[in-house]
């Protein structure tokens, strides 16, 4: 697809070798961490254009619009939600639910936090989940460091199991035109089997050799779930909104509905209904809180990305990049399967995944034609998904959500170091991907 | 007319190898905001006070940038802060004391001193900006038995 490629780019330069610099340079500098990664996207993206790349309207062609609709839709939503204090219910209700045994409110957390996780975006459960984590933890007067440990990698499972739970999917999703379904059906069991196989080994890490007092226990016991709810009646107009957007997106495919179209449908919805009958000073400050919620970086971060990412496939540089992947597994499935799960979850451990799956989309759409259509791509994206989902596990920088629990862990006293998570982390991630890879080849290949 | 002449010169110091035991103490016994807290020179380091004294009772989650809003859900009682505060009786007051309360110079104009003061909401210390020593604290009680006593 080299339609977009305007007629020429600055100083002669081959447009191949400027996008693919420039592209190489934008993973550089944001992996760096030295510039706010929007500035680095949305900079790589008007020099794609200034350039002489992209036009900006070929630019534009390239932006996913339903991406960034379902992910600012769902931001609005839970923005509202959140305010209801029924997260926090959830996370003290399944303590109390195992009798505040650290063991079993591990796993009640771990269960929370993939399910949560699931149905919303990653970053927006750990940031629910984690500060009631430590409440619970300073309680029980034990070291946080588990659970939190575990609630990362029940965010980065959770979200491999739908369409809305993780940024890769959604741009999966969105490019391939796969349903909530698609994902729920193809991803959910391996997510479950992911998640049930790693808290063997959490619990014999640390589950067996956790203790706490009668009485740290019965602190918790005594909180009350129920003073968490802070607005019932907004809850239920929350709940009403949530079920109806999940609805959508498990209907919506059929009737030709987008995901960001039901997401901002949900938002508008819940906007109106969080704000009637207010007055209008009262409704400008309520829809201003809630947009403010919303994580413009990230939106502004896909939109420069889609840009850049647009730019160097409009030039063919993909495509021949597919065309080498394709000779060196000569075309099988199951070689190329395999080495898109690795390599996806490989790199996503070590840099930001969402560059990487941008890039490997249309490399992967490339690869139609070798494996008989697009129906024959689709364990190369299931393989895509799980790899860029579960890789982020591997290290503290492999998901948002990781460097937003680490955060918390060091504001609250009990720092996770990098090294010492990824010891850990590492080898459940490749445990992961094991049986991510088994799962593959006995379900697609 | 200036900072210098409507501090006190001699306030109750913490010296910041004192434990927080001992700042509770003295916060509890004067009934005081803030103690400034110094090192062996009589360096301002930074102020212990009642503050402090709330962020060692409360759970931390409670505490986090980004973290937890409201938790009327938590039923904790005196006791249970009173087992938070004793965890950490015996540190060093420099473990939850503050850097970020502003300080005079000896020679900040009196307009501009009672302005911070006004602002601040607690006693300022007075800071030599050259050797970083303590040399006073204004309090509230301070200027004001100062304004009254001029006569009109």
């Amino acid at each position: 697809m080299q339609h977009a490629v305007s007629t020429g780019v600055v100083f002669g330069w081959d447009p191949m070798w400027f996008s693919g610099v420039l592209f190489v340079l934008t993973y550089l500098v944001i992996l760096s961490d030295r510039i706010n990664r929007a500035i680095v996207a949305l900079l790589s993206a008007s020099l794609m254009i200034l350039g002489g790349v992209l036009t900006q309207q070929a630019a534009l062609r390239g932006v996913d619009f339903n991406t960034l609709g379902l992910l600012t839709g769902m931001m609005v939503i839970v923005a509202i939600t959140r305010r209801t204090g029924v997260f926090q219910f959830l996370a003290v209700w399944s303590a109390k639910q195992v009798r505040a045994d650290p063991w079993g409110i591990l796993v009640m957390l771990v269960l929370v936090t993939a399910v949560l996780s699931a149905l919303l975006d990653n970053v927006t459960t750990v940031l629910l989940v984690a500060p009631v984590t430590l409440l619970i933890t300073d309680a029980l007067r034990i070291n946080p460091y588990p659970f939190l440990f575990a609630e990362i990698f029940a965010s980065n499972i959770g979200g491999a199991a739908t369409l809305i739970g993780d940024p890769p999917n959604i741009m999966i999703g969105s490019a391939v035109n796969l349903s909530f379904n698609d994902f729920l059906i193809n991803l959910g069991p391996a997510a479950v089997i992911v998640l049930l196989v790693t808290l063997i080994p959490f619990y014999l890490i640390w589950g067996r050799s956790m203790y706490a007092s009668q009485e740290d226990r019965q602190r918790v016991l005594n909180y009350n779930e129920w003073e968490a709810i802070t607005d019932v009646p907004l809850l239920w107009k929350s709940l009403l909104v949530l079920g109806l957007v999940l609805t959508g997106f498990v209907m919506g495919h059929h009737l030709n509905l987008q995901p960001a179209s039901i997401a901002m449908s949900g938002a508008a919805l819940l906007l109106l209904m969080d704000n009637l009958p207010g007055k209008a000073d009262d409704q400008s400050r309520s829809v201003n809180a809630s947009f403010s919620q919303v994580e413009w970086v990230t939106i502004f971060f896909f939109l420069g990305l889609f840009i850049i990412v647009h730019g160097v496939e409009s030039t063919g540089l993909l495509t021949m990049l597919a065309d080498d992947i394709l000779s060196w597994t000569q075309g099988d499935t199951f070689v190329t399967s395999m080495a898109i799960l690795w390599g996806s979850a490989v790199a996503s451990a070590l840099v930001d995944n969402i560059p990487f799956v941008a890039a490997s989309i249309p490399l992967i759409k490339s690869m139609a034609a070798t494996f008989g259509g697009p129906e024959g791509l689709m364990p190369l994206w299931w393989s895509l998904a799980l790899g860029s989902c579960l890789g982020g596990n591997g290290s503290l920088i492999g998901a948002s959500a990781n460097v937003i629990v680490a955060g918390f862990a060091e504001r609250s006293g009990h720092p996770i170091s990098f090294l010492r998570f990824m010891l850990g982390a590492f080898p459940l991630m490749i445990l992961s991907i094991i049986i991510s890879s088994i799962y593959i080849y006995l379900r697609y290949l | 007319m200036s900072a210098s002449q409507v501090m006190d010169p001699y306030p109750s110091v913490l010296h910041k190898d004192e434990n927080i035991a001992k700042g509770v103490e003295l916060v509890m016994e004067h009934r005081y905001r803030n103690i400034p807290v110094v090192d062996d020179n009589g360096c301002y380091q930074g102020i212990f006070g009642v503050n402090c004294l709330l962020r060692l009772v409360l759970p931390k989650a409670v505490l986090l940038e980004r973290g937890l809003t409201t938790v009327p859900f938590v039923s904790d009682t005196l006791r249970d802060l009173r087992l938070r505060l004793k965890e950490v009786e015996d540190k060093p007051v420099t473990f939850c004391m503050s850097h970020e309360a502003p300080v005079v110079a000896p020679g900040t104009p009196l307009v501009e001193t009672l302005l911070l003061l006004y602002h601040a909401r607690t006693s300022l210390p007075v800071v030599d900006p050259d050797s970083g020593c303590l040399v006073g604290v204004i309090s509230y009680w301070d200027v004001g038995a100062k304004i009254l006593e001029q006569e009109i």
